[in-house]
């Protein structure tokens, strides 16, 4: 399903309507009304907030001052912030570090799960599950796991004589924890999408390189992955974008400690608004994650001028 | 032959070593919740730790429910999921629909249109959220959720739902239409009955979407009495360190309805999923 199918669906319209086919396309309009009120409600009109409040000062902890317009001095500030830089960064590493490691985390699921099995149930809930259970609850759940005494992991590592590793209180480690544990939660749904994906590869096509003398990793690499690229295509895209939005798993594991070592700009944004009040300077940080996010969809979206879900 | 026969049931073992391990990597993390929301405190302190509890209590879940106000969390996310998503489906119902029939022009650039204003990243638009439910006044109230949520699964509703009512014939909506209905009739007789799987898989996911949901919750509901479950487990506060065994049980409470729901529905979830999907 498309845009550009859509297009194609109901016949083009004659530059004469008929009555009935003006009646139709106002009712068309008014069916359309209560999404687009909501999108203004909710996006369009915060957007505008959004814009004008990163050019003014606006402190609630010092009400006294005023909203007074004061141009571009929040973006000049988080230029020379080294808290936004390191928030900044980190979100990249995030990016550049989950996005991979769930689409490898996930075919390599996918293709596990693309057996012959009588009972399916046990493996399509195991994908599901990690799917539905919050993101948070994926992070304290890990949290425990990491825990430098009591948690599994090193008592696992313990039991091979590793370790214990402090996990949660070096900044490398805590954010190999928080990167292993987001890809633990967002390998599954990926999973899913490239299931879908194996299941639409003709069986022929297996059959006739195997004919033909092929190995299993040759029919991998000839036959599955040039067949799976557009639903790898749509499940970096879909990961990317949520990738960019990281907050929950370090929120709920290390709160962006220890220091600022595993703090995204989605949680600077956060503390700056919530935790210090100044709702002008977390505004301008917002516009500034959005060109991010911008920058970094479009980079992909290059990539794939064509409808992925076409295929 | 002779090569054939003895593989045959290595094969089956490496199917189900397989299974066991998708299976093991979704299981296993909930599966040491559960462990850990039986087990006392003092055996959680313990060296080496204990795999299964040696004495098994839900003393834990008693003092889930004594501690904090889990019911209320619970009544706040099923209130608010419920509620979104029927906001989500009512809206993204209208707007499917009038794109697959009411000859609208350009109906992929409107899709397009909507869908790219839905999918900006609600992260910056905490602040301005924050701003105007604040000036509203609706902040630590349900409509400051329920009105972003809406939006929240807009995109994967309507994609979903858009597929759906391409694949109902024209023929039945007119034949309801000679019969005497209106547009909107025909489309509440005829074409959601006839897409009750798609609308029912678009809730489901919505739903979902919903009762996951972490950083509005704690930014625009954070009193403790209109804390969401994800909100307020995680600002769970114990009197000494993280109560680790009281969170297990609270997680494992919060986990069970919607694995249950999942469960039930699986094969419409992953079907919606992958056909419209969008959520990490």
């Amino acid at each position: 399903m498309s845009a550009a199918t859509l297009d194609k669906a109901p016949p083009k319209a004659k530059p004469r309507l008929s009555p009935l086919e003006r009646s139709e396309r106002r009712l068309g309009f008014i069916l359309l009304a209560p999404a687009f009120l909501l999108l203004a409600v909710v996006v369009l009109y915060p957007i505008i907030e959004l814009l004008t409040t990163s050019v003014r000062f606006y402190h609630l902890a010092q009400p006294w001052m005023g909203t007074p317009f004061i141009g571009l001095e929040h973006y000049a500030r988080a230029l020379s912030d080294e808290r936004f830089w390191e928030s900044t960064l980190n979100t990249v590493l995030y990016i550049v570090i989950t996005v991979p490691g769930a689409v490898i985390v996930g075919l390599g699921l996918a293709l596990l799960a693309n057996q012959p099995f009588s009972i399916k149930w046990p493996v399509r809930l195991g994908l599901l599950l990690p799917w539905a259970l919050p993101l948070v609850f994926a992070g304290l759940i890990f949290r425990w796991f990491f825990e430098y005494n009591q948690g599994l992991v090193n008592n696992a590592l313990g039991f091979f004589g590793i370790g214990p590793i402090p996990w949660l209180t070096n900044p490398t480690f805590a954010f190999a924890a928080t990167c292993i544990a987001i890809v633990w939660k967002t390998s599954s749904f990926v999973a899913l999408v490239l299931l879908a994906g194996l299941q639409t590869i003709p069986k022929s096509l297996y059959e006739a390189a195997e004919i033909d003398g092929a190995g299993k990793w040759q029919q991998f690499v000839e036959i599955t992955l040039p067949m799976l690229r557009p639903a790898i295509v749509v499940a970096l895209i879909f990961r990317t974008i949520t990738a960019i939005q990281t907050f929950d798993i370090p929120y709920a594991m290390t709160n962006g400690g220890p220091g600022h070592s595993t703090e995204t700009l989605a949680m600077y944004i956060h503390k700056t608004t919530i935790d210090f009040l100044d709702l002008g300077y977390g505004s301008a940080l917002a516009v500034l994650m959005f060109i991010v996010s911008v920058i970094a969809t479009t980079g992909y979206l290059r990539h794939t001028r064509r409808d992925p879900r076409k295929a | 032959m002779a090569m054939a026969l003895p593989r045959f049931p290595n094969k089956r073992k490496m199917i189900w070593l397989a299974a066991l391990i998708v299976a093991a990597n979704g299981f296993l993390p909930v599966l040491w919740i559960l462990l850990t929301s039986v087990k006392t405190e003092t055996e959680l302190m313990r060296l080496p730790i204990t795999i299964l509890p040696a004495a098994p209590t839900l003393q834990n879940y008693v003092r889930v429910f004594t501690d904090q106000p889990i019911h209320l969390f619970l009544w706040n996310s099923f209130a608010v999921a419920v509620l979104s998503t029927a906001l989500c489906i009512t809206v993204s119902a209208l707007a499917a629909y009038a794109l697959v029939r009411l000859r609208l022009p350009a109906p992929g650039l409107i899709l397009s249109v909507l869908l790219a204003i839905a999918m900006f990243p609600l992260i910056s638009l905490v602040v301005p959220l924050f701003q105007t439910m604040r000036s509203l006044e609706l902040l630590n109230t349900w409509p400051a959720l329920i009105l972003p949520y809406a939006v929240l699964s807009m995109p994967v509703c309507t994609m979903v739902l858009v597929s759906f009512f391409q694949d109902i014939p024209n023929d039945l909506e007119n034949a309801a239409m000679i019969d005497g209905c209106t547009r909107v009739g025909a489309l509440w007789h005829v074409v959601i009955p006839l897409t009750a799987p798609g609308v029912f898989t678009a809730a489901i996911l919505a739903f979902v979407n919903c009762w996951d949901e972490f950083l509005l919750a704690l930014t625009l509901s954070s009193r403790v009495v209109k804390r969401t479950l994800p909100v307020g487990i995680t600002l769970y506060q114990g009197e000494f360190a993280f109560p680790w065994p009281i969170i297990s049980a609270a997680l494992i409470v919060a986990i069970v309805p919607v694995s249950i729901l999942i469960a039930v529905f699986q094969d419409r979830v992953v079907g919606g999923l992958t056909s419209g999907g969008m959520k990490g």
